[in-house]
């Protein structure tokens, strides 16, 4: 252990090395996803939920965006769908880990600690998963045909 | 349940100032939009399933209760994204760590100036959607 000077200045958090691959792993992908979803999170926020607004949203125009299941899709829906996908898995794995941190903060209990971040990560893996198999299949308007003929 | 309650104790009642209240919101702010996150992509996913249940889901986004949480969800996300910038810079290059307290200020500030007009908006949207004319459709 080395003597601080407490006039050096200190850096902010260091990188862990050398053992902890993981936590260094995940440390560089809060950096990364992070850089990403700043740009992914905030594009659609402001176009979807400011400029368009949630008042005006209709499942139309989840149709126009992302294509209908069965039929072949344009280039535009396709790039959504890439735009949607990258964005969810990044930001559900930038949320699990970020709850991971606050668990391991505040659950001292091992077991505790465990099955809460079991669940959780079920949870997210699922939605995930929900999400980015919606993206591949396509909007499911038969129903809604249905709906319209009875 | 003790060890628990007394680091959430701690949490709320340290006094770092600025800086210790950032932290303290990004947790925060990180947990709600992970909370949010988990919820929209069920109910977008709900498109895929039937269109008729994802009718119904957007028809619940246009309520009160939902107006209200979209606006703490602006505040919690622009807040993440600017306060995320700032960590992330800091650690890149610990030697503006000096500046520390400025940059704290700089990314209250940056919050401020990114939400404020973003709550007005999303506000304006919702009490036209609730009050103007044409509501109740």
């Amino acid at each position: 252990m080395t003597t601080m000077n407490p006039s050096a200045p200190r850096p902010a958090r260091p990188i862990p090395q050398g053992r902890n691959r993981f936590e260094r792993a995940m440390w560089l992908f809060m950096r990364f996803s992070g850089l990403a979803l700043l740009f992914l999170a905030l594009s659609h926020f402001g176009f979807q939920h400011i400029i368009v607004g949630t008042h005006q949203l209709t499942s139309e125009d989840t149709i126009v965006r992302w294509g209908l299941a069965g039929e072949s899709i344009t280039l535009a829906q396709l790039f959504w769908r890439l735009y949607y996908g990258v964005m969810v898995l990044l930001a559900m794995l930038h949320g699990l880990n970020g709850l991971r941190q606050v668990a391991y903060d505040y659950l001292k209990n091992k077991v505790v600690y465990n099955v809460f971040m079991a669940a959780a990560a079920a949870l997210i893996l699922a939605a995930t998963a929900l999400g980015v198999i919606a993206l591949i299949v396509g909007v499911n308007a038969s129903g809604a045909a249905e709906a319209l003929a009875r | 349940m003790s060890a628990l309650i007394s680091t959430v104790r701690a949490s709320l009642t340290y006094r770092g100032r600025e800086g210790h209240w950032l932290w303290l919101l990004h947790r925060v702010s990180g947990l709600g939009v992970l909370l949010f996150l988990i919820l929209h992509v069920i109910g977008m996913s709900s498109a895929f399933v039937s269109l008729e249940i994802h009718d119904r889901l957007l028809e619940m986004y246009k309520t009160p209760p939902f107006a209200i949480g979209e606006l703490a969800l602006a505040f919690g996300l622009i807040f993440h994204a600017v306060n995320g910038t700032r960590i992330a810079i800091l650690e890149l290059k610990p030697e503006l760590w000096q500046k520390q307290q400025l940059a704290t200020r700089l990314a209250i500030v940056i919050v401020a100036l990114l939400a404020a007009p973003t709550i007005i908006i999303m506000a304006l949207g919702s009490i036209n959607a609730f009050f103007g004319p044409g509501a109740g459709h």
